[in-house]
């Protein structure tokens, strides 16, 4: 029986920490269904007393300076374009660099790997200057390309292409298939798992991102949500916690969504990084 | 049956090009211009960029400059985030990952669940979520302590309450990631050692010390690793709750670099801290890495 009573407290233990994770985000959902003028005064009230929509409709409603509908397409425009790069040319290497007779093999595989090392600090401003003096500010471009070059997919492909089984594309290639064909029928549908790892990780990592567009966006209409929202907070809707918390809550709703239905292949994938 | 004819060696080429390609212009080419900008007095509204060899590097270590306590302030209050956050980071991680593996397995998704969720957004709505907590007369804490009939605590406007705020975010923020990282790292812990632990008498704690830890360090310094290059990165939660302050407090050495590089337009003296910042990363990297190999060599 003493097993029993210390699972209980476990589990209690557990609901209570809960409450540090949850109730913040349910503090914000509570304040975006409050009137402003409750949402100051004190007294906690986790329920609104007088239930409104006003902040929603005005968050959403999007004056000149509130584009929320362009905010969130700028970021999943960002999102989604940098992942397929990053997901295409990183396949492509790994095969390559797993598979096949590239030159200078080792060489090009211990520098990609020693990539890794070079903190993001030392790029960001020598690269804010060549888009710069290119003209490319305040455009898809630099909110999309810089984040292609890194070498973490092309580690995690690496090792998923290396653990596949030789004999099927050797078989393959003695039916005459070659080297492309190969890799698109044979050598992508094995690595799946990891590409969709891949895929939520990049993904996640270009949304929420927040220096970067930051320095390099400077049009309301070229904003992702991250920094709107972070330049709205600052800017007009400061003094209204519930107009903020309106456009918090309906920035935060699709990642969550995102988050919780990937989150099974994403924690699959931390295990499958090789970090044990 | 590889063939090695050049002609399959260069359609192979053709798989690592476009990766080489991108890795090239947008990692080594930044890298080295980097470098070249930090060796020149590089003013944005200035068209001539004069040649400076060293002179940008040396001023940040000549504490007549400016340069130097910008540099040195900031690296002292990105240090102070580094040395709360880290071990928090870590040990608070493996105590959840320790607490999900002991519940029922029933429930481990759905606390695991709630304990991952604020990972999945960005750095400024955690600040924003985090404000109107800490806010220091409708935030929900003080009214919470008003009701107790406790003061009010200034958690943004002084120290050390606006470094407690921002650990605090940051670890509701980011803690699950790592308490997942553990929870697999438990996951492959063998029974049998269990077993034999618990053949020999071992109760829960030294179970913990002498099967758990040890199998699991490899985990701990890749964590450690991870968790300290993290908070070296540290910038949206200062610059959003507490704008660097109470005065320049919390005012960290990314912060600085910006400031320096985009609002003073001074890109050389930028450029040239960006490097030293990221070799001193480097450096405790590395440290970090040799000092647990060493202990682990010892222990055989």
């Amino acid at each position: 029986m003493r097993k029993k009573g210390f699972t209980i407290a476990l589990v209690t233990i557990a609901i209570i920490i809960s409450i540090f994770f949850i109730a913040p985000l349910f503090w914000m959902l509570a304040t975006s269904f409050k009137t402003d003028q409750e949402a100051f005064t004190s007294g906690i009230k986790w329920i609104p007393e007088i239930f409104t929509l006003e902040n929603y409709t005005f968050s959403l409603s999007g004056g000149s300076d509130t584009p929320v509908f362009t905010w969130m397409s700028n970021s999943l425009i960002v999102g989604i374009a940098g992942t397929l790069i990053v997901l295409i040319v990183d396949t492509l290497a790994a095969y390559g660099l797993a598979r096949l007779d590239v030159p200078f093999k080792k060489l090009l595989f211990a520098m990609f790997i020693g990539s890794l090392t070079i903190p993001w600090v030392i790029t960001f401003l020598p690269l804010y200057m060549g888009f710069n003096q290119l003209g490319l500010l305040d455009t898809y471009a630099v909110l999309i390309l810089p984040y292609s070059a890194n070498a973490f997919g092309v580690f995690l492909l690496y090792q998923s292409f290396r653990a596949f089984p030789k004999e099927l594309e050797e078989a393959a290639h003695l039916d005459g298939a070659n080297k492309w064909q190969v890799f698109i029928k044979i050598a992508l549908p094995s690595a799946r798992p990891i590409i969709w790892t891949l895929a939520i990780f990049t993904f996640m990592s270009i949304y929420n991102d927040f220096l970067w567009p930051l320095l390099t966006t400077s049009s309301p209409e070229m904003r992702t949500i991250t920094t709107g929202i972070a330049i709205m907070q600052q800017g007009s809707f400061v003094s209204s916690p519930g107009r903020l918390m309106a456009l918090t809550a309906i920035a935060t709703i699709p990642v969550i969504l995102i988050f919780i239905l990937g989150q099974r292949s994403f924690i699959k994938g931390v295990t499958q990084t090789g970090i044990k | 049956m590889q063939r090695t004819s050049w002609k399959s060696k260069a359609t192979s080429s053709l798989f690592v090009l476009p990766y080489l390609l991108l890795f090239t212009v947008f990692l080594i080419a930044p890298i080295v211009y980097g470098v070249w900008i930090s060796m020149h007095d590089w003013d944005l509204l200035n068209p001539v960029n004069e040649f400076v060899g060293l002179k940008n590097y040396l001023n940040i270590f000549d504490s007549d400059s400016y340069l130097h306590n910008l540099f040195f302030e900031g690296l002292k209050n990105t240090f102070l985030f580094v040395l709360f956050s880290v071990p928090l980071l870590v040990a608070v991680g493996l105590g959840l990952a320790l607490l999900l593996n002991a519940l029922p397995k029933k429930l481990t998704g759905f606390f695991r669940t709630a304990y991952f969720i604020p990972y999945s957004v960005s750095v400024s709505i955690v600040a924003i979520i985090w404000l109107w907590i800490f806010d220091t007369n409708s935030g929900l804490i003080n009214q919470y302590f008003q009701k107790a009939g406790l003061s009010a605590i200034p958690w943004l406007t002084d120290i050390p309450w606006a470094w407690v705020s921002i650990i605090i975010a940051t670890l509701w923020w980011t803690i699950g990631f790592n308490m997942v990282i553990f929870t697999n790292a438990l996951n492959e812990v063998s029974e049998e050692l269990y077993e034999a632990g618990s053949l020999d008498g071992a109760n829960r704690w030294q179970t913990f010390i002498h099967i758990t830890l040890p199998t699991i360090k490899p985990t701990m310094l890749f964590v450690t690793l991870t968790s300290t290059i993290a908070s070296f990165n540290i910038y949206g939660q200062p610059y959003l709750m507490t704008r660097g302050g109470p005065g320049t407090s919390t005012q960290v050495l990314l912060m600085n670099i910006v400031e320096e590089g985009f609002n003073q337009r001074q890109l050389g003296n930028a450029a040239a801290m960006s490097i030293l910042m990221a070799l001193i990363m480097i450096i405790i990297s590395l440290v970090q890495f040799r000092l647990t190999r060493e202990k682990k060599e010892a222990m055989k």
